[in-house]
């Protein structure tokens, strides 16, 4: 299965961000690909890819202006996003404390109530703490693979119980 | 085989970050040269944006990875127009970008303006930022400011002008400056915004921010209401507002600061001195105010040089297009004028890069030398990125404990250290 990357962006460290995430998983073997929200179509989505959004805030909690065709189609066309899975993945700056990572809550809200289910916690960087985004956000998605996984084997167990021989 | 395409970009600020940046994406194979005159990269990042706004400075982490994994060059200590001239520069490359930023503080525009103590935000800027070819010395700015323009750069100037040392942890203010600035800082100070709240053009995060400061006590005589249906940043600034108002420090009060909405500056007064400044009301009638001041500092946007730009004549902004002859182009406030956030110049340089990359068969006829073709001596004086390193190392290892980093502020003590040229003596990187 394709892992698809989305990101929305201002000052570009959500492009960074994606970038660094997508060269870890193809380094991992797995078929990945990156696109800027601003050009990506709601039409493009598909019900069996996963997809991972990295997305920033701007101005009072807002998602940055290149993700805001994207956010206002979901809204108006109110796709039925039913068995989409898809990673959010949060860039904002505690200094705005009332805003903090607004963007990416709003965009993970708008897709869990067209019916897309979001796999693991929403990850988030802080660009106060000058850590390097790529970095934390490759960490957070090994974080969320992990969870997947542990989702699937529970799956397995509900569907199989816990009989030693199936 | 084709020689490489080479591309060179005035200025190592957002603006020529964010065009090569586009440029290498859309020219992998390209070689590009980021000038800069300074022997540091990042332009304003550095030295614009406030030396307590470090996560605003971390924009830099990402402008590194142009040097440190795009092979992109940095060529630091070069200034065009006196290393090297323009036409030198446009006949080594097939490409020259221009993202020098704006070098000037506006004139506001009123009589007075001329007066000694009036002084401009972008000065203040550069020296509380250790800024290496900034005059020295505080200016001295009395007991009472003016500070005329309601913008983020106005209330950066405040901001600095209202806190005490303790509330520089972590930042990389030119402590000497500081310290100056404190022995005898401003009482009260005056914050002239010629909008109204709800036009006015501040984040509203920005005056928030002001009421974590201790011992100011903020006033303001002017509305400050709008309307419900007034976009959403009008009702956080309103309500940013009303809480620093609502702040009390008692008998710890160290300063005094007076907000004016809806003013605009008439005249700057004085017999030689700065002695007040007399505002009119924008919106109603009310009389005229007229507030004493020790000094002004304006903070009303920035300008175009007004001087012959290298052979090209007085430049003015262009919201159209970036292209300024064959191969020559400009990004950023260069072209646009000063407007916009950091992040808005990412956007502006996509658009110069398609322009680039829409004209780029007629410029890749030429087969021009690139970096390597510019004189001996030019390239003996360029600071490269390592030799940055060099420096960024230096001033990180002199911080103070509770400062991110310690900024030289003298350039000839940078390329040193760059050059590795520097004997270390007893008074230690720094001194001069």
């Amino acid at each position: 299965m394709k892992i698809q990357v989305l990101f929305g962006t201002e000052s570009g460290n959500a492009e960074v961000a994606a970038e660094d995430l997508a060269q870890s998983v193809r380094n991992d073997g797995q078929e990945v690909e990156v696109q800027d929200l601003s050009s990506f179509s709601i039409a493009e989505l598909q019900h069996d890819s996963m997809y991972v959004f990295l997305c920033s805030t701007y101005g009072e909690g807002d998602l940055p202006n290149t993700a805001l065709p994207f956010y206002a189609d979901l809204s108006v066309v109110r796709p039925d996003l039913s068995g989409m899975r898809y990673a959010m993945f949060g860039l904002g700056d505690t200094f705005y404390t009332e805003t903090y990572g607004h963007g990416a809550t709003k965009l993970d809200d708008k897709l869990t109530e067209l019916g897309a289910q979001r796999v693991g916690k929403i990850g988030r960087y802080d660009a106060s703490t000058w850590e390097p985004v790529g970095e934390c956000a490759v960490a957070w998605f090994a974080g969320v693979l992990e969870d997947v996984s542990a989702v699937r084997w529970l799956q397995r167990i509900g569907q199989h119980g816990l009989d030693p021989a199936a | 085989m084709d020689t490489p395409l080479s591309i060179a970009v005035i200025g190592s600020g957002p603006s020529g970050c964010y065009i090569a940046q586009s440029l290498r994406r859309s020219f992998p194979q390209s070689e590009i040269t980021i000038y800069d005159r300074l022997a540091s990269p990042y332009g304003l990042v550095r030295y614009g944006v406030a030396p307590d706004h470090q996560s605003t400075k971390s924009i830099q982490s990402q402008f590194a990875r142009l040097f440190e994994r795009e092979d992109v060059r940095f060529a630091g200590n070069i200034e065009v127009g006196r290393d090297i001239s323009l036409d030198q520069l446009r006949n080594a490359h097939n490409i020259v970008v221009l993202a020098a930023g704006l070098p000037e503080d506006r004139t506001v525009g009123v009589p007075g303006e001329n007066l000694p103590e009036v002084y401009r935000a972008g000065r203040l800027t550069r020296l509380f930022n250790a800024h290496p070819l900034e005059q020295t010395g505080v200016p001295n700015l009395g007991k009472s400011v003016a500070i005329i323009g309601g913008g983020n750069v106005s209330i950066d100037v405040l901001r600095m002008l209202i806190k005490q040392p303790e509330d520089f942890v972590n930042s990389d203010i030119d402590d000497a400056v500081l310290a100056d600035y404190v022995r005898a800082p401003a009482g009260r100070i005056d914050f002239i915004c010629r909008s109204t709240i709800t036009n006015a053009p501040s984040d509203p995060v920005m005056l928030s921010e002001l009421g974590r400061i201790r011992g100011v006590r903020f006033s303001c005589s002017d509305p400050i209401d709008v309307a419900e249906d007034a976009p959403r940043a009008a009702l956080a600034r309103a309500k940013a507002v009303a809480g620093l108002l609502e702040i009390d420090p008692g008998t710890e009060t160290r300063v005094e600061v007076a907000l004016h909405f809806g003013w605009a500056p008439v005249s700057i007064n004085g017999d030689g001195h700065v002695r007040n400044v007399e505002l009119r009301s924008v919106n109603d009638v009310r009389p005229n105010l007229h507030l004493d001041a020790d000094s002004v500092v304006t903070a009303v946007g920035f300008d175009y040089d007004s001087g012959d730009w290298h052979g090209l004549g007085a430049l003015k902004a262009n919201l159209e297009t970036g292209v300024m002859d064959l191969g020559l182009y400009r990004t950023g406030w260069i072209k646009r004028g000063s407007r916009g956030t950091i992040a808005e110049n990412r956007s502006c340089a996509k658009a110069v890069a398609e322009e680039i990359v829409a004209g780029v068969d007629t410029l890749k006829q030429q087969t021009k030398p690139g970096y390597g073709g510019l004189p001996e001596e030019v390239r003996a004086r360029a600071i490269d990125y390592s030799a940055w390193k060099r420096v960024d190392s230096a001033e990180t290892d002199a911080a103070p404990a509770d400062r991110s980093r310690r900024k030289f502020p003298s350039h000839e003590h940078m390329v040193a250290i760059a050059h590795n040229n520097f004997v270390q003596t007893s008074a230690g990187p720094g001194a001069n």
